[in-house]
């Protein structure tokens, strides 16, 4: 008696979702409303709309500082936790396609961080966003997720120091974007999520030192990028536990 | 049902395990994997359990390699090592994942999880979550969860630590009913005294390689090769001192205030003549005490020899 794919999908993904009622799943939950919650609470106090206010903490708080620390601190109660708790060879000894494993783990926090990044976009129609700006901004949102997500699993099961390494790609290498030359800027997070939503984080001035001219790409591209990207992640994290012999960790491997 | 061909499992550079090969046939019985830490009985399970492929030579369980591979994985079953549990788990929710993975669904996984919470004692208890369980309820589900997709081959990793001396004693009921319902069972310990009351058949393992394979009784005989210690209690110890010098088997000899201590070789020819002379008289014995001899006894002898 074997487990088929879908069938290990459905259980890990149901087997694990009430994990994310809990610390982890309740800090992502504050960090996706904690901006819209607090442009609410800034109006309220200034007794007045400002305009851009939406526009701002979309791009200066919830696409390069919100989301990649959900991103960051989502992925370790993927695949990595069974990983650090040793308990994956409990799984690893059953009759399961390896390779689902990562997306099957994964996919719940992905479900749990979108709803919530959603609901944290849509929550700027609050403080004066447009409904459709809105939306597109919360597709953003989740399709960046869904590729970030996968992404910081991947570094995880690659490097020991994979939260490290992810931090350095999503604040190092994503802000650079206002300077990195036009096709470079194509292989940004930010890039995608901007093209998507229609709109910039900044702008950049002809006189300003390494200022570059910034590039768009159709919204229906960016969002098939991050998408083919968080698929192509989560394959390569299934390839990579496939290929990788996982035993017993530690000094109870060598009893 | 396992048949090992000079299969060794190598860490990087360091050697888990030495090429080895033994055969284990199929049906019931308890096989019991003996040695100290580091001797290679976790390597040796992990390469039964398809945790991780040999590093050299072959592998097979039920006729195919383990490595990966769920025709071999859905029939056997294993209770890791160590006190490993899914944190944010419930005990029964864990459970009942771990039943889906192995194939189990509907009715037939209702049933399962019923029977293997009843069986391992948890049938009220496993509505918790891991953390706030004890190590020995830790265990009992770890058990539950080998046990779920009746397994036809079992294979525990020092199931013993943890339990208190009652769990022990129904770890061992248990595990003995398994065997004679047709399961074979590998326990691995590093405690003898467990392992000589549970098992009918030894591997011994030490530093990486397989010393001895037998049943205990077996495993006793290696004792004839080597000096069993012997008290002897006596009114006159000086008298059976000299009685002993004369028996080819004597290989030491040591006083002690009220008795002496034999050191003797082949004891199944030296005790009926002990006996021999203790019933005509010549010899004025209280009391008779094996010192070694025992599994520890082979054990350490064994481990001497190779070390």
């Amino acid at each position: 008696m074997t487990t088929r794919p879908l069938e290990t999908l459905r259980a890990l993904a149901f087997g694990h979702a009430p994990q994310v009622l809990q610390g982890r799943g309740w800090a992502l939950v504050a960090l996706a409303v904690v901006p819209a919650a607090l442009g609410c609470l800034g109006q309220s106090l200034a007794r007045q709309v400002d305009p851009r206010l939406a526009l701002h903490l979309f791009h200066q708080a919830l696409a390069p500082m919100i989301l990649p620390i959900m991103a960051l601190a989502a992925a370790p109660g993927g695949i990595r936790e069974d990983l650090e708790q040793r308990t994956l060879p409990l799984v690893l000894v059953r009759p399961v396609p390896v390779w689902i494993l990562p997306l099957a783990k994964g996919l719940v926090w992905f479900a749990w961080g979108a709803v919530w990044l959603a609901v944290g976009a849509l929550g700027l129609l609050a403080v004066g966003d447009a409904p459709g700006a809105a939306a597109l901004q919360a597709l953003a949102l989740v399709l960046a997720f869904w590729a970030e997500l996968a992404f910081m699993n991947l570094l995880g099961l690659l490097f020991q120091r994979g939260t490290l390494w992810g931090a350095v790609t999503l604040f190092g290498w994503e802000s650079l974007l206002r300077v990195l030359p036009a096709n470079l800027q194509r292989f940004t997070f930010l890039h995608q999520i901007e093209s998507i939503a229609g709109s910039r984080g900044g702008t950049v001035s002809g006189y300003e030192v390494l200022a570059q001219a910034q590039v768009s790409s159709p919204a229906w591209m960016a969002a098939m990028a991050l998408v083919l990207f968080g698929a192509l992640c989560w394959a390569l994290c299934g390839w990579k536990l496939q290929a990788t012999p996982a035993g017993l960790a530690g000094r109870e491997a060598e009893g | 049902m396992i048949a090992l061909e000079r299969a060794s499992l190598r860490y990087g550079d360091i050697l888990g395990l030495s090429p080895l090969s033994f055969e284990l046939p199929g049906g019931g019985g308890i096989t019991g994997l003996l040695g100290p830490n580091g001797a290679g009985k976790s390597s040796l399970i992990q390469l039964l359990t398809g945790l991780l492929p040999p590093s050299g030579g072959s592998v097979r369980v039920f006729g195919a390699a383990p490595y990966r591979n769920p025709a071999v994985l859905a029939r056997l079953g294993l209770v890791p090592e160590g006190d490993r549990y899914p944190g944010a788990f419930r005990g029964d929710r864990w459970l009942r994942m771990m039943g889906q993975l192995s194939g189990l669904e509907g009715r037939a996984l209702d049933q399962a999880l019923a029977r293997t919470l009843e069986v391992t004692g948890m049938a009220d208890r496993a509505a918790q979550p891991f953390q706030s369980m004890s190590k020995g309820m830790r265990q009992r589900l770890r058990l539950a969860q080998a046990l779920l997709h009746a397994p036809e081959l079992l294979v525990l990793d020092e199931p013993f630590n943890g339990l208190d001396p009652e769990g022990r004693l129904q770890l061992m009921d248990l595990l003995r009913q398994l065997a004679a319902g047709g399961t074979r069972v590998i326990v691995s310990s590093h405690i003898l005294a467990e392992v000589a009351q549970l098992t009918d058949r030894i591997l011994l393992l030490f530093r990486g390689r397989l010393l001895a394979e037998g049943s205990v009784p077996e495993i006793r005989e290696l004792l004839d090769r080597h000096p069993v210690e012997l008290r002897v209690t006596a009114e006159a110890p000086a008298v059976v001192a000299r009685w002993a010098v004369d028996q080819p088997e004597l290989a030491a000899l040591r006083l002690e205030p009220g008795g002496v201590v034999l050191a003797v070789r082949s004891p199944r020819a030296f005790l009926p003549r002990l006996q021999a002379a203790v019933l005509s008289g010549e010899l004025g014995i209280r009391a008779l005490e094996p010192l070694d001899l025992n599994l520890d006894a082979v054990f350490a002898f064994l481990t001497k020899d190779n070390q």
